[in-house]
């Protein structure tokens, strides 16, 4: 993410989002519409708990491996004929791409979607180094054209409407374009034939990996993932280390359940085995296939508190379903990994002290945990990030005090009963109506938006009390 | 540059610290894929009619169109008019032995321009020239190697005479196939899949396998369903009773 977008404090973000009223608009939409498709899907479907919880066993399972299945992925897909890179961080990663485009004399690239390349800025880098990287997925293009950020895992454009897509085309590519949603696809499909046929190299990310077989699957809708891994004479494939997974009867487990959480079809349109390059005998297919596995900060989180993270199927289900991502949109976030699981993606790839804000931006309300396709259990995880944020005081003073105050005072019942009358005491010039109204200090926060109900004249027990008595 | 050894070196590391922490729990597999393999075939030899009308079920729900011929000398008449439809003048199909069909002969005599893949292994020209014709293309033609039914999915192997782009470039795709390509479920795909990978004689001579479940398709655009965005607008599936 551009650090423009990220000079502005969170707070402000959210605010942004929640005055924009045609962003909320598209957001209800959407989010409440995938949410439909996922429900609906799933209740037709009653295998799908238990293979829920079988990919989520392979997870834990391959992670327990993790090194035996990376190499034997890397031993075949050489065999096959493949390059296999290693790359420790994210500019590593980009260096090895850049410096393919430059040995090869790459000068457009054409893209699927991918995450893994948003999460290193790719496109960015393969500008500055002169060669020209084309988003083919049709949301991606649109944001490309429009020098925006993803706002959606699944949906990148779901904050844009027809008309203002239609008036970027217009622009963009020359001509006058009704704002039909057809008519639109029609001509994104004509303008991005052409750089598939025309383009040196194809970029990809992966949604899996399968360790015995060398082979790279790749999951979409309108066909780009296709196009770019049999067009161009090169295949590169960015992957994050944790997406490979031992075998093709693992896949399957995976594939019946992915689309389910992400779209709500029994399958995507496609689904893409790619297994090396052009093969002898066949009419197509690229000379030369460079897979590319990033840690980038996933090794941390093998003995880390995030580990649960590293299940991640990039599905988009949590996002859709939490109350707080339904609110501000993906680019609130400010990273590449919106919703609730890209906080902890985020705190992943950029340290915990990137999310100090983030980590509170979480009702802790479960919803993410129960339609998440492997059970990641977000929720915990966020209380343990905010619980590190204190322990290694990145949290600010004011707020690891009250919340020290606030643990001496709840778990000693002395401490608990005289709180309980200097609040009774100390709340008085501040209760109207019967309740709690502008507070003073950094506590007005609190107050700003909401009633508290004011400290009772007698606390709970003290009304025991008087029960036990005969 | 991180080389392997240092990048596993990392993992092995942290891996260590996590021993014993986590219960291994290994996911049940066939034992002998070949076997299995059989298995399923053998069971699909009954049940081929309640897969076929899933299939048809689900193929249709995802806006594909089904058609049903008694014999493969039928299928060019359904491709005719199919080709009549999108007022299409040229064809691409598979090499007529991986199809088995030789479409040259049928629909070159009435004005369709066929172009069939190369069969053996084509130079640089041959695969340029190839690649000219399937871009321009209006019908792919292509044969399917599973077709499942619990998604309504075609699952094509690309190979020797079978090229990936037939059923991906055309504005429409048409995939022929007899009953001994059902299955009814992934778990089965899965089944073969080890099958194809375990046996190196038998196994793919291609690259790619796609798993081709309806058209192209994208929501992008306030969510509004549209087709053929880089893909096939239209996919036909023809069903052979009898080869």
């Amino acid at each position: 993410m551009s650090d423009a977008s990220l000079r502005t404090p969170f707070p402000q973000r959210a605010h942004a989002a929640l005055e924009d009223a045609h962003l909320q608009e598209a957001l209800g939409i959407a989010t409440t519409k995938f949410i439909g498709l996922r429900k609906e899907s799933f209740a037709g479907f009653p295998e799908g708990e238990a293979l829920r919880d079988r990919a989520r066993a392979i997870k834990e399972g391959t992670l327990q491996q993790l090194d035996r299945h990376l190499e034997r992925l890397a031993d075949n897909i050489e065999r096959l004929g493949g390059h296999v890179h290693w790359a420790a961080t994210g500019e590593e990663a980009r260096d090895i791409v850049l410096r393919l485009c430059r040995d090869k004399g790459v000068r457009m690239a054409v893209k699927s979607k991918s995450m893994a390349t948003e999460e290193i800025e790719l496109n960015e880098a393969l500008e500055a180094a002169g060669v020209k990287p084309v988003e083919t997925d049709l949301g991606e293009y649109i944001i490309q054209l429009a020098h925006e950020k993803p706002s959606h895992i699944i949906a990148p454009a779901i904050h844009k409407t027809k008309g203002q897509v239609a008036d970027l085309f217009s622009k963009e590519l020359g001509g006058r374009f009704e704002a039909d949603p057809e008519v639109l696809t029609a001509v994104a499909r004509k303008e991005l034939r052409q750089k598939f046929l025309d383009a040196d190299m194809g970029i990809t990310g992966a949604n899996f990996a399968v360790a015995e077989t060398g082979t790279i699957v790749l999951v979409t809708n309108e066909g780009n993932g296709r196009m770019v891994t049999s067009l161009p004479r090169i295949h590169v494939a960015v992957m994050g280390m944790e997406k490979v997974i031992p075998t093709m009867t693992d896949l399957m487990v995976f594939l019946a359940i992915l689309a389910r959480s992400a779209t709500g079809q029994k399958l995507s349109s496609y689904t893409t085995l790619v297994r090396g390059p052009r093969q002898a005998g066949e009419t197509e297919g690229p000379e030369e296939l460079h897979l590319i596995l990033m840690d980038n900060g996933r090794t941390r989180q093998i003995a880390g508190t995030l580990r649960e993270a590293l299940y991640c199927l990039r599905c988009g289900a949590c996002l859709n379903v939490c109350p707080v991502y339904r609110q501000i949109g993906g680019h609130a976030y400010g990273y590449t990994y919106p919703g609730p699981i890209g906080i902890l993606l985020t705190a992943m790839l950029k340290g915990a002290a990137s999310v100090k804000d983030l980590a509170h931006a979480s009702s802790l309300c479960g919803a993410c945990k129960d339609v998440c396709p492997v059970r990641i259990d977000i929720p915990r995880m966020l209380v343990d990030l905010r619980e590190q944020l204190d322990r290694e005081k990145i949290a600010p003073w004011a707020e690891r005090m009250v919340f020290r105050l606030a643990r001496r005072t709840m778990t000693s019942p002395a401490l608990f009963r005289l709180g309980a009358s200097l609040g009774r005491v100390a709340q008085r010039p501040f209760v109207r109506n019967s309740r709690l109204r502008r507070l003073p200090f950094f506590l007005g926060k609190w107050t700003r938006t909401r009633d508290l109900p004011p400290v009772a004249s007698r606390t709970f027990s003290e009304c025991w009390k008087d029960l036990e008595r005969p | 540059m991180t080389s392997r050894a240092e990048f596993l070196g990392s993992i092995r590391r942290e891996m260590a610290r996590t021993r014993g922490l986590f219960e291994a729990r290994p996911v049940p597999r066939p034992a002998d894929a070949g076997q299995a393999a059989e298995v399923v075939r053998h069971q699909m030899l009954e049940r081929w009619p309640q897969a076929l009308e899933r299939f048809r079920e689900e193929f249709e729900r995802v806006a594909g169109v089904f058609h049903r011929v008694a014999n493969i000398g039928e299928v060019p008449g359904v491709i005719r008019r199919i080709a009549q439809e999108r007022q299409a003048q040229s064809v691409l199909s598979w090499d007529p032995e991986a199809l088995g069909l030789d479409l040259r002969q049928s629909l070159g005599q009435e004005g369709l321009a066929v172009t069939v893949a190369p069969d053996r292994d084509p130079d640089v020209a041959t695969r340029a020239m190839h690649r000219d014709a399937a871009a321009r293309a209006e019908i792919g033609v292509t044969g399917v190697d599973w077709a499942l039914a619990e998604t309504g999915t075609l699952v094509l192997v690309s190979g020797r005479g079978r090229p990936r782009s037939t059923s991906l470039l055309p504005a429409t795709h048409v995939a022929v196939f007899g009953h001994d390509r059902l299955v009814e479920s992934l778990e089965q795909v899965g089944v073969m899949l080890e099958a194809l990978h375990a046996d190196p004689a038998r196994g793919m001579s291609g690259a790619v396998i796609n798993f081709i479940t309806g058209p192209s398709r994208t929501a992008d655009i306030e969510l509004t369903l549209t087709r053929g965005v880089h893909g096939p607008k239209d996919v036909h599936a023809i069903f052979v009773e009898t080869r």
